[in-house]
């Protein structure tokens, strides 16, 4: 049996059991996990505890929590009732005043998933599986449209009190938004991002204290793409629902790196990057030197990194390797301090050598490297 | 001390609300292409182009922020070190337009008192969706005494010329300093030479 095969079976081995052993699940994770036979997209569904230990559990889980995802949809985007009151009504809490700010909402994370692994085109092709309420409604229910037509504001309505009529002319006049490749596809048809689109916005209506902030479409891009890439046709079915609730129980883990009211609390983004800033000081002391004298501070570069737990540093495929092990890890933030410290390591030299200019591009724009390489690294500083 | 291939170091910022172009705007500056397809700026980004100008070689270090809310306090500890600021709205999009007070209220708390400023009303080649007049531009601009300039990243208008201009405003007003690798960290003590403040608008 080939290495490769044996790993396969290893996973499958505890996979099998009535009762999956979580500890040794996460140790065969950490070194990878492989793509075939939809191994990983499971694995991290077990990882992310959203499919429970217990097998004799599985079942009855997925079917609640789909039919959950499916009432979602329904109450909040196929047959939410729309505005009841008057566009005029101006109290905060009118329905057309929160049919506007859902709208903003709704613009930002439009704009992101049309950005969306550009370098891919899995987002921009057509999934097997649409919503059928939602691609078979002449269009009224994309959310898309609600954006095209949201051009015209509600700052538009407010400030000028525009009569209705002028209203209507205004959404004709904005319809049509050009958007490079990403165009929504015909009746009946729906791209992967579209798909994202309405996770993210369940997402926001449902987590009204968080919202929508940039940088979650980094992190729900790789989950989705995995799960609807599943070599399983029933768990490429549920893969919007799966992700839904795999995203959220991650975001339940990292949601204070993107409020930024938390910034400075232990869970928040300033305390990691301390964190990975103390890292290297005991690591490799020169370097950690060398950028405190060029007063280059680890906001310029680990923001971006911790925030979205590198899925923009690196290529989809080695990205999932790294979230293996992320995923893996059970004290999952300190691997990913010692990732991020592992990656200055590894271009130490053209920090030393480097001034100012050069080693913000460089930490900026990592070089590609083989991530094994990176990992391997990351683990000997954690048992250094 | 190594071999200086400029002679002035100026640092520049570039703000304004998500989606109103500025990683475009600098890409275009500093790459001189345009795609349509950047992921949003998280944090801030970075790039360095030498100009020359009147027979000064100047380095300018960009720094390219995220124009969503939640990165606010990330980027507003670069106002500090900035000598120069462009601040984009995207003239297709109203509320981009209104929130440039907000900005400049950023500005005035967070920036050197004497910080170069520039307006930019940004994708100029969509007539057809223009929503803010130039002349709204202007007149805010001129309200603030701060150059104005409306750009497209995407057919390469006014781009340089907006980097140019912002630069020698800059250059007039360090006009005998020497170049010095810390330079940028040099307070400038004058007085701000602001425009007299035209009083308010009442629409
Ligand atoms: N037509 C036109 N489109 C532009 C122009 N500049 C930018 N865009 C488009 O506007 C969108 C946003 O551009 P970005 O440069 O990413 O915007 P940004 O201001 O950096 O946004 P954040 O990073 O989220 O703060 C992109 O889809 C661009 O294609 C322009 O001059 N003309
Ligand atoms: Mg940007």
């Amino acid at each position: 049996m080939s290495l490769h095969k044996a790993r396969i079976k290893a996973f499958e081995d505890i996979l099998n059991e009535d009762v999956i052993n979580m500890e040794q699940l996460q140790k065969l994770a950490f070194n990878g996990v492989p793509d075939e036979k939809g191994l990983r997209s499971f694995v991290w569904k077990i990882l992310l505890h959203y499919i429970p230990q217990e097998r004799s559990a599985w079942e009855s889980t997925l079917l609640k929590k789909r039919q959950l995802y499916q009432q979602f949809i329904d109450e909040i985007i196929v047959s939410p009732g729309g505005p009841t009151d008057h566009p005029l009504n101006l109290s905060p809490d009118s329905s057309w005043s929160n049919y506007f700010k859902d709208n903003e909402v709704l613009l930002q994370i439009d704009k992101d998933v049309r950005r969306l692994c550009p370098d891919i085109s899995f987002f921009q092709s057509a999934t097997e599986f649409p919503c059928p309420e939602i691609v078979n409604s002449n269009g009224v229910k994309r959310l898309h449209k609600r954006v095209e037509q949201s051009v015209l504001k509600y700052s538009t309505l407010e400030r000028r009190g525009l009569g209705v009529a002028k209203l209507s002319n205004e959404i004709r006049r904005n319809e049509g938004v050009n958007s490079g490749d990403y165009t929504p596809l015909n009746e009946g048809c729906e791209a992967h991002w579209e798909v994202v689109e309405r996770m993210l916005f369940l997402y926001a209506k449902l987590n009204p204290g968080q919202g929508y902030v940039q940088g979650m479409n980094e992190i729900i891009g790789p989950i989705y793409h995995t799960f609807a890439s599943d070599s399983n046709k029933e768990f490429r079915k549920h893969a919007e629902a799966d992700c839904f609730f795999c995203f959220t129980n991650l975001m339940a883990e990292i949601r204070d790196f993107f409020i930024r009211t938390l910034d400075e609390t232990e869970s928040g983004i300033n305390y990691m990057m301390s964190k990975l800033s103390e890292c290297l000081k005991k690591n490799d002391r020169a370097v950690w030197e060398q950028l405190q004298r060029q007063e280059l501070r680890p906001q310029y570069y680990s923001f971006r990194w911790l925030t979205l737990l590198l899925s923009q540093e690196f290529s989809l495929p080695d990205v999932e390797r790294i979230w293996d092990s992320l995923f893996a890890d059970p004290q999952r933030f300190n691997s990913l301090i010692y990732i991020c410290c592992a990656m200055i390591l590894l271009v130490r030299d053209n920090i030393l050598s480097g001034d100012f200019a050069s080693n913000v591009k460089l930490l900026q724009n990592f070089p590609p490297m083989d991530v094994s390489l990176i990992l391997n690294k990351a683990v000997e500083i954690s048992t250094a | 001390m190594a071999k200086k291939t400029y002679d002035l170091l100026f640092k520049l910022l570039l703000i304004g609300d998500s989606g109103v172009g500025k990683t475009c705007i600098l890409f275009r500056f500093s790459d001189n292409h345009f795609t349509t397809t950047f992921i949003s700026t998280i944090g801030i980004d970075f790039k360095i182009k030498t100009v020359e100008l009147r027979g000064k070689k100047i380095k300018l270090q960009i720094w390219d922020t995220a124009g969503q809310e939640r990165f606010h306090t990330i980027t507003t500890s670069y106002y500090r070190g900035a000598m120069g600021i462009m601040l984009v709205y995207d003239i297709t999009n109203e509320k981009t337009f209104d929130d440039i007070v907000k900005w400049l209220r950023n500005i005035d708390e967070h920036a050197n008192e004497d910080v170069e400023k520039m307006i930019l009303g940004n994708k100029c080649d969509m007539e057809e969706k223009r929503v803010i007049s130039k002349e709204r531009g202007e007149a805010i601009a001129h309200e603030h005494g701060i150059r104005f300039m409306e750009t497209s990243a995407k057919l390469n208008i006014n781009i340089d010329r907006a980097f140019s201009e912002l630069a020698e405003a800059i250059l007039d007003k360090s006009a005998g300093r020497e170049a010095d690798a810390d330079h940028a960290r040099i307070a400038v003590e004058r007085r701000p030479s602001r425009a007299p403040p035209a009083r308010a608008c009442c629409s």
